[in-house]
């Protein structure tokens, strides 16, 4: 009798694991580790000057713009996104200028770009990435200065 | 010159003569009045389309009497509402009682007037006139249901173009008319359609080539904002005569997406797998996907999948409540947490496409999303249900970083494995030819998801199944390219949708004949423009590999210049000969130039995965440039609405 009750338990309980195991394998978010995978938890900060700011990429770079600056440990290519120096409230800098970047150090194209999230230059700090590295747009500066969202939705 | 002619130039000649004759006996007598007068088929109206019951008679007299052997010259109007003759004869000689009969008129598909025909004689210069009216009848009509996705070249936001959603459903008659329809507009940024009534479609035409079925929708709106003045300009492909690729094509703005034919079932229910594509209320990218099921009014069972900008939460329970459609199909979905009002637009019993219609209000912010649901069917789904497939994925418009993908991939589904290979373009950055491979897993209610590697910052898709009779890119397609699934991708760098479909015929011989095609574009072309995005459809043929085709470019940010300076291109030739991958059979390569108004060409580098000789995905994967779209095998274009009208010329106007 009780080796019956243990077999069904067991058999329960085996259940239980195969049909919670499928829920549980389709909510996992694996994070991404390509070119723009962006760890905040690796996230660095650099002191450095700028050498130039590029409205446009260079050949070989990946598209936006960048800040070509000199650190101590020597040149850092960050890039900017699409919108870093676009619009209402975008990165104002010149060369010469002494900035910190923080940001995530990632191999693209087997050279090192320097995926920046915030840039702060004279007194003010700029945001150019989210948490996950997404650049933010001059509409996405806009509505992160103080508006709400609608009640009632999730998106 | 014939007898007739001949006849013709002598009668006149003798009554100049006579003329003459008279003015030189006597320098008191009255010269005889030659005069032309409408003496029946004035005034008459006819049904567009259709022959005038009585043919248009006039009289020549010359000094009160009847003149024979004159030729009478029948004039229409050259544009608008009009008629054309039988035979295209539009001249008439007098007979013994000085009597000019035309040939049958019969009216063109535009309703209007009265108008004048004129009938005319050398040498007299007052004509005689014809009224004539051609009615709107009862002329058969079909309601097509809408939706696109892009980029705004208006209402820009620090000189920063925003993300727009556009759904609607027109009555389009056979003679290509606009009879009427509904839409819904979000860009979340101020532009949105008035709720809940929507836009209202008071107008327009759709003018095609019979042909090739390619062609403009003109659709006039209440909507002063949208559009030019409230009247968007919609560049068509006709795929079949039940569906087409669609871009907006004004100037205004520029987007892709779909028009089919609407068939009103008497009631939505079962279970619907969806997707959605668009900006948060933060105006950041965001994409959604999973199921849900409809009885009544009651939406049910929903598992809601989110990736927003990075953050991505999975299998979200969710309810909510669906209303009844109006005639033209357009219903609200309410109470899912997932926007407070969308509105759906029915394409079919298992197809309907979804947007969301929050507005900004003051101090308030709003996002914008557009998407489609798509019926399950009876399906009780496995693993088993994924097999060979094809998909193609791509970012929205604002979805940065921008990348598009595409591949192909074969299942074991006991062990929910698959291995296959795909192309990714991420914002120039190329994953060419990548091998892929990974875990799925799909469950009884068709909600799955892939994880792979080896294809950049692509990790994990959710996976939405479909019902295996549904042709998820031509609902309206029964018998071919039939199944598959939407697909979100979920990952924490990057996010867009897509689906997904089953790779049935990988054979080269059956990549032929003619395409209707199209693609959504981002791009670095116009570094001076603070807009990325171009779209395009078009119509060609692909023999022994070789794609020759000519099609439409909505281009308001310049990417191939300012020649027009519309931002609109017509004529465009698209150009290139695909080239099988022989290690990975039904994928093509193929340097693809495109020719925009009177500039150079732009040469892509495509590639191409066949599902089946009726459906492929081409995917741009260059450093400037990358694109997602498709290739579906044309059809029969017998019946399409305003195919018998001439290709348009189109005279878009120039961004306001």
């Amino acid at each position: 009798m009780m080796k019956r009750l243990f077999a069904g338990l067991y058999a329960l309980a085996l259940i239980s694991l195969i049909s919670l195991q499928l829920p549980v394998q389709a909510q996992t978010a694996e994070r991404s580790v390509g070119p723009f995978g962006y760890d905040a938890s690796k996230e660095v900060t650099l002191n450095g000057t700028v050498l130039s700011v590029l409205a446009k990429p260079s050949p070989g770079m990946v598209m936006g713009s960048h800040l070509l600056l000199t650190t101590p440990s020597g040149p850092v290519d960050a890039s900017l996104g699409r919108f870093g120096l676009m619009g209402k409230g975008a990165l104002s800098v010149a060369p010469g200028q002494q900035v910190e970047v923080t940001g995530v150090m990632k191999t693209v194209k087997d050279k090192q770009i320097f995926l920046a999230r915030t840039v702060k230059a004279g007194g003010e700090v700029y945001t150019i990435r989210n948490e996950h590295g997404f650049p933010v747009s001059p509409q996405a500066r806009e509505r992160a200065n103080g508006k709400t969202a609608q009640k009632g939705e999730s998106l | 010159m014939n007898r007739k002619a001949y006849a013709s130039i002598l009668a006149v000649v003798l009554l100049a003569l006579s003329f003459l004759t008279g003015c030189g006996s006597s320098s008191k007598a009255a010269p005889p009045v030659v005069l032309i007068a409408a003496t029946s088929g004035t005034p008459q109206s006819a049904t567009v389309g259709t022959t005038f019951a009585a043919p248009l008679v006039a009289t020549v007299t010359t000094g009160g009497s009847p003149t024979s052997g004159v030729a009478v010259t029948f004039t229409a109007p050259s544009t608008g509402a009009s008629g054309t003759f039988a035979g295209g004869v539009n001249t008439a000689t007098t007979n013994a009682s000085g009597v000019a009969t035309s040939a049958t008129f019969t009216a063109n598909g535009t309703a209007g007037g009265p108008y004048t025909v004129t009938a005319t004689v050398a040498g007299v210069s007052t004509p005689a006139n014809f009224s004539l009216t051609n009615t709107a009848g009862a002329v058969a009509s079909s309601n097509y249901a809408f939706y696109l996705s892009g980029l705004e070249a208006v209402n820009e936001v620090s000189g920063i173009p925003n993300f727009y959603a556009l759904a609607g459903s027109v009555t389009i008659d056979a003679n290509g008319n606009i009879l009427g329809g509904e839409q819904d507009y979000n860009d979340g940024f101020g532009f949105t359609s008035p709720q809940p009534s929507g836009d209202t479609i008071t107008g327009g035409t759709l003018t095609l080539d019979a042909t090739t079925g390619q062609g403009t929708l003109t659709l006039i709106t209440d909507n002063a904002d949208l559009g030019v003045s409230g009247t968007e300009t919609l560049g068509v492909q006709f795929v079949n005569t039940n569906h087409a690729l669609i871009v907006q094509f004004d100037g205004t703005a520029t987007s892709s997406g779909s028009m089919d034919l609407q068939t009103l079932p008497s009631t939505l229910s079962g279970g619907y797998a969806f997707t959605l594509s668009g900006v948060d209320s933060g105006y950041l990218p965001v994409v959604a996907g999973g199921v849900f099921s409809i009885s009544g009014t009651a939406l049910q069972n929903g598992l809601l999948d989110v990736d927003d900008s990075g953050t991505v939460t999975l299998g979200t329970a969710f309810t909510g409540t669906i209303s009844a459609p109006d005639s033209f199909g357009r219903g609200t979905i309410t109470g899912t947490g997932i926007a407070i009002t969308i509105k759906y637009y029915i394409v079919g019993p298992e197809a309907i496409r979804i947007i969301d219609v929050d507005p900004s209000v003051s101090g308030v912010d709003s996002d914008s999303f557009v998407g489609s649901a798509f019926g399950q069917g009876a399906g009780s789904f496995s693993n088993a249900s994924l097999g060979s497939s094809v998909f193609g994925v791509e970012s929205n418009s604002f979805g940065l970083p921008f990348y598009a993908a595409a591949g192909m991939f074969t299942t074991i589904p006991a062990s929910g494995t698959f291995q296959g290979v795909a192309d990714n373009d991420e914002e120039s950055l190329v994953f060419n030819d990548s091998p892929i491979s990974g875990v799925y897993s799909i469950a009884s209610n068709g909600y799955g998801s892939l994880t792979m590697g080896n294809l950049g910052d692509i990790v994990t898709l959710g996976i939405y199944m479909t019902d295996p009779s549904l042709n998820l890119n031509d609902p309206n397609n029964t018998t071919s390219g039939l199944g598959g699934a939407l697909v979100a991708d979920l990952d924490t760098s990057l996010n867009g949708t897509g689906v997904l479909i089953p790779q049935t015929d990988t054979s080269a011989a059956n990549f032929k004949d003619n395409y209707a095609f199209g693609a959504q574009d981002y791009n670095l072309l116009n570094l001076s423009n603070p807009g990325w995005e171009f779209d395009f459809v078009g119509q060609g043929s692909v023999t022994g590999g070789v794609l020759t085709g000519t099609g439409l470019v909505s281009d308001p940010f310049f990417a191939f210049g300012a020649i027009p300076p519309s931002g609109t291109d017509s004529g465009v030739t698209f150009s290139g000969t695909a080239v099988a991958d022989t290690n990975n059979v039904g994928r093509y390569t193929i340097p693809l130039a495109i020719t925009a108004g009177a500039g150079s060409p732009i040469d892509f580098q495509v590639v191409i995965y066949q599902a089946s000789g009726g459906q492929l995905f081409w995917l741009d994967e260059d450093d400037f440039s990358l694109f997602l779209g498709s290739l579906q095998q044309q059809g029969s274009l017998t019946g399409l609405p305003a195919a018998r009208r001439s290709a348009a010329k189109t005279k878009p106007k120039q961004k306001q």
